[in-house]
């Protein structure tokens, strides 16, 4: 059987979502910001290790400053959530571990799966740092921009979709 | 409702479609995008992959989901599209309904706000970062201030005991450029606190009565010196009505007037400079002096006098010219803050013209005679003083010690803190005390305060002490003096000014 999986992005606008989005899939990035109505849908085929063809389908999201606005239908059937912020606006991610709470309790059987984008803007070290003290989880540290760890998180993601 | 009934009740583009559960399209209308029976729907858009999970999950009951707003583009059209997806035992029905128009509406709509969101968190993000190096530039200026202070004391005092001694011609010669440069140095350290301090809101401007006409005549007396001296005009004129004293805060009405009297100087090789002071108006008991201080030098390019106050601005490449290109900007800094205005018209090759307005006090009733700076001398009681010196730091010991030594009339013992200090005082009896602040264990304010409160011997309790700093504040007098020192004295020092300050000391407390 052919190998599907649906992957949403989630969070804030502006955080880098679509982004991340087209950098993955056409290998693109623009400095230009454009709005994200709705739902946008790609298909990427990604060949896994094992030899197998996964079509990781991938939804991004027009993202809300509440996650509880976000459209439930656009949730349904997922394997993965990707839960964006910006590293360098503290609002889209200072409700970060509630929000989390919501989409573990609603999607119990979901992966999810947390980034720091725009990691060009700012100091890695001192980032993760921070994020320690004040206890926020973070999977992965991107920038769309420079292309920096977007490969690698999305073929992570894939592995471990599909274990 | 069937979705005939629905299609009626959105006026817009339906399509209806109706595939197997393998995704096999069935039947379609091909109102809007072009699909073919027969072919899979999984390969019409990625978005029909999730019909596999509803399929999955399916049990008995029709079941309906709907999707608002999905892109959905093939080759030839993109759409803005809700969805509404009808799954039961047989097939799945999927209704297109194209809201492309009402979306792209609304996307305008998200696009303004959004961006206009992001934008102002990005300056915001971006003001915020400025103040917090702004604060740290001028917590740094202050700190690295006392650091660079020190030791230029001791090249500043040690460069005026070398010029003391046996040199030969070029040694002289660059004794003075050393002595020069520490000046400037030490002016650029100056003017870069005064900004710091500006900046933070740490100057506060006092209004003391103070004998203007004093001022003025200092001017004119410093600046005629110089003038002969490169061989240019000087004039003054100063309005017979100003008052003889005046309320303001003199200190920094020098400080304005002196900088642009420099640079006036600085900048004219030929011909004049003025300085012309006249009464603007008064009312009851204040009034707006007017200084003019105009020059025929090398004059300022039209473009460059936009932005003349700003820092580090200099216009003229000359070497020989020095200045930091801070003095215009501590100087409008000092105008603003004294509510003052100063105004700059310039000829490039004629001259320049500062027009200064600075506001002022003064007291209605009649004026009282001013203080002036006494003439002190040590008593003849004795051939030789006593002095104690507590400083921790070699150099700054070494350079008093020779100041002190090389004047003739002292001996000196040196305490490295407060502590051997006391012990001192109790084993000898000292005719003054030269205090550093900043000291290890027992500190000069703390070792201040166990002399005067300590002991029932007048001759410990009661010996003059003068604080000795590296921090130029207006605070750090204040507690100095509150902590019961006579005086107190800023490093780097002029060495005429320590001596003048001991010699009154000791010559107060003889003269009681
Ligand atoms: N410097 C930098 N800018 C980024 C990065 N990712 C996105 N952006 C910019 O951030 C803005 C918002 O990006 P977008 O992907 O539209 O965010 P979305 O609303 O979450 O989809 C755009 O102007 C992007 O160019 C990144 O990694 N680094
Ligand atoms: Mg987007």
């Amino acid at each position: 059987m052919k190998l599907s999986k649906k992957v949403v992005l989630l969070g804030h606008f502006g955080v880098g979502k679509t982004s991340l989005f087209r950098r993955f899939v056409d290998n693109e990035f623009s400095e230009d910001y454009k709005v994200t109505l709705g739902v946008q849908i790609k298909k990427k085929v990604i060949e896994m290790p094992d030899g197998r063809e996964l079509s990781m389908i991938i939804w991004d999201t027009e993202g809300h400053t509440e996650i509880e606005d976000t459209r439930k239908s656009y949730l349904l059937g997922s394997n993965a959530f990707i839960y964006v912020f910006d590293l360098t606006r503290i609002d889209t991610y200072k409700d970060l571990n509630k929000d989390l709470a919501y989409l573990a309790k609603n999607h119990p059987k979901v992966t999810i799966k947390v980034i720091g984008n725009k990691l060009d803007l700012v100091n890695e070290k001192e980032t993760l740092s921070k994020f320690k003290e004040q206890n926020i989880v973070v999977d992965c540290l991107t920038s769309a921009k420079t292309n920096k760890n977007v490969q690698d998180f999305f073929l992570d993601l894939a592995n471990e979709i599909t274990a | 409702m069937t979705y005939q009934e629905e299609r009626l009740l959105f006026n817009q583009k339906t399509q209806c479609t109706v595939v197997h559960h393998d995704g096999k399209i069935k039947e379609t209308d091909a109102n809007i995008f072009k699909w073919k029976v027969g072919t899979s729907i999984y390969d019409a858009h990625p978005f029909f992959e999730i019909l596999n999970s509803f399929i999955e999950i399916f049990e008995k009951e029709e079941t309906t989901y709907s999707f608002p707003c999905i892109h959905l583009e093939d080759e030839k059209i993109e759409k803005i599209c809700d969805i509404t997806l009808k799954v039961n035992a047989q097939e799945v029905i999927i209704l297109l309904f194209d809201y492309s128009t009402k979306y792209h509406e609304l996307n305008k709509i998200a696009q303004q706000k959004n961006e206009s969101i992001l934008k102002s968190k990005e300056l915001e993000l971006k003001n915020q970062y400025l103040l917090e190096k702004e604060k740290f530039k001028n917590s740094f200026i202050s700190n690295i201030n006392h650091e660079i202070r020190t030791p230029l004391t001791s090249i500043l005092g040690f460069v005026e005991v070398l010029e003391k001694t046996k040199l030969s011609f070029e040694q002289e010669e660059l004794a003075r450029i050393i002595k020069r440069q520490s000046l400037h140095l030490n002016s650029l350290i100056e003017d870069m606190v005064d900004i710091a301090k500006i900046e933070s809101g740490k100057i506060k401007i006092v209004d003391e009565r103070f004998l203007f006409i004093n001022l003025m005549e200092g001017f004119k007396e410093t600046y005629s010196k110089l003038a002969e001296d490169k061989g240019i005009q000087f004039e003054t004129y100063i309005d017979p009505n100003i008052q003889e004293y005046l309320i303001g805060d003199r200190t920094r009405v020098f400080q304005i007037l002196n900088n642009i009297l420099n640079n006036a100087f600085k900048f004219t090789e030929e011909g004049k400079i003025s300085l012309s002071v006249t009464k603007n108006y008064q009312r009851t008991n204040k009034l707006s002096i007017n200084f003019k201080i105009e020059d025929t030098g090398l004059g300022i390019q039209a473009e460059n006098l936009e932005n003349i106050f700003e820092r580090f601005t200099r216009f003229n490449e000359d070497k020989q010219v020095s200045g930091t290109g801070l003095g215009l900007a501590i100087v409008k800094d000092l105008v603003d803050l004294l509510r003052g205005e100063i105004k700059v018209t310039s000829q490039p090759d004629q001259g320049t013209t500062f027009d200064i307005k600075l506001p002022f006090k003064f007291e209605i009733t009649k004026s009282a005679p001013e203080k002036k700076k006494k003439k002190y001398s040590l008593p003849e009681s004795k051939k030789k003083f006593r002095i104690l010196v507590v400083e921790d730091e070699e150099s700054t010991q070494f350079l008093i010690m020779k100041v002190l030594i090389s004047h003739g009339s002292f001996f000196v013992d040196v305490a490295i803190n407060g502590e051997e200090a006391v012990s001192y005082l109790e084993r000898r009896n000292y005719d003054l005390v030269l205090m550093d602040l900043k000291l290890s264990k027992v500190d000069g304010y703390q070792a201040t305060h166990i002399i005067r409160n300590n002991y029932g011997d007048k001759v410990i309790s009661e010996v003059p002490i003068i604080g000795f700093t590296a921090k130029a504040t207006e605070a750090e007098r204040d507690k100095c003096l509150r902590s019961g020192m006579d005086d107190f004295i800023t490093k780097p020092f002029e060495q005429e000014d320590l001596i003048y300050k001991i010699v009154k000391q000791i010559a107060k407390k003889a003269a009681l």
